[in-house]
């Protein structure tokens, strides 16, 4: 079995990132390879859709806290969505949620980029 | 039996393909012991992220050597060692995490060991006979209690 895979598609210039199973030493590079991808065409706005993810590890974790200043310094951000209790605790574990924001669904990820200008690090 | 005696050694190579294999068994042995399934996932990311510290540190990623997982079922708490024959470890060369400082600085080190000591009730390090042993300890749970955060 694949421990990882990374689907992406693009929609009102956000780029959506469904990794399906498990982010750890061994299978970040793919994950951070999406990411790069996404930068590289220089897209900076990012949302991370989990429902599939089942588990990340610190590795995973570092992959997003690598890129995010670049992200939020080009005006965009990466953000969270459809995290089961598993990797939610995880987040929460190491104060991710303080530093990201996470949103219950995809939708609601994607219509926050249409705030306008609110990018960063989540209102306490 | 001793009361001390391992209930479960396995041994895995140095390799990161291995982790899922080192994830899978510890959610069983956390399992069996009493704890939860959310309690049991975090069981197995903190073995995942010593196990990742192993290969990554003492033995800098070289794949042909040797990861043995003890796991003790001591009654009231599962103390899980981790143990290599790599390079020496010294815990208090990992920095302390400040989640701000990490995402400006552009800094990922670390966290895994900062996980580690959140999720476990106790994680010690010792170094004997050329042996790296990690020793983690979690306390089971009692009635009402529920996993982190």
């Amino acid at each position: 079995m694949t421990e990882l895979s990374v689907d992406s598609r693009e929609l009102e210039g956000i780029v959506l990132l469904y990794p399906r199973g498990f982010i750890n030493a061994h299978t970040v590079r793919l994950f951070e390879g999406e990411i790069q991808k996404a930068l590289d065409q220089g897209r900076y706005r990012i949302v991370v859709s989990g429902a599939d993810l089942k588990y990340i590890a610190s590795a995973g974790l570092g992959a997003i806290m690598g890129v995010v200043e670049e992200i939020r310094t080009n005006g965009g951000d990466i953000r969270l969505a459809e995290l089961n209790e598993t990797v939610r605790n995880i987040f929460d574990i190491l104060g991710f949620n303080h530093l990201y924001r996470i949103f219950p669904s995809e939708v609601e990820a994607i219509l926050s980029f249409r705030e306008g200008g609110e990018t960063g690090i989540p209102k306490a | 039996m001793s009361a001390r005696r391992p209930a479960l050694v396995l041994r895995v190579p140095s390799r990161t393909e291995f982790l899922a294999t080192i994830r899978d068994v510890t959610r069983r042995m956390a399992e069996v012991a009493g704890f939860d399934s959310a309690q049991a996932d975090q069981l197995a990311l903190a073995v995942d992220e010593a196990s990742t510290n192993v290969i990554e540190h003492a033995y800098r990623g070289a794949p042909g050597r040797t990861i043995e997982l003890r796991f003790r079922d001591e009654g009231p708490s599962l103390c899980v060692e981790i143990v290599d024959d790599g390079d020496p470890v010294d815990p208090r060369a990992v920095p302390q995490v400040d989640l701000q400082r990490y995402a400006s600085e552009r800094r990922t080190g670390g966290l895994g060991m900062h996980l580690m000591g959140r999720i476990m009730d106790s994680v010690t390090f010792r170094r004997g006979a050329h042996r790296n042993v990690c020793c983690m300890v979690k306390r089971k749970p009692t009635a009402g209690t529920e996993a982190l955060p």
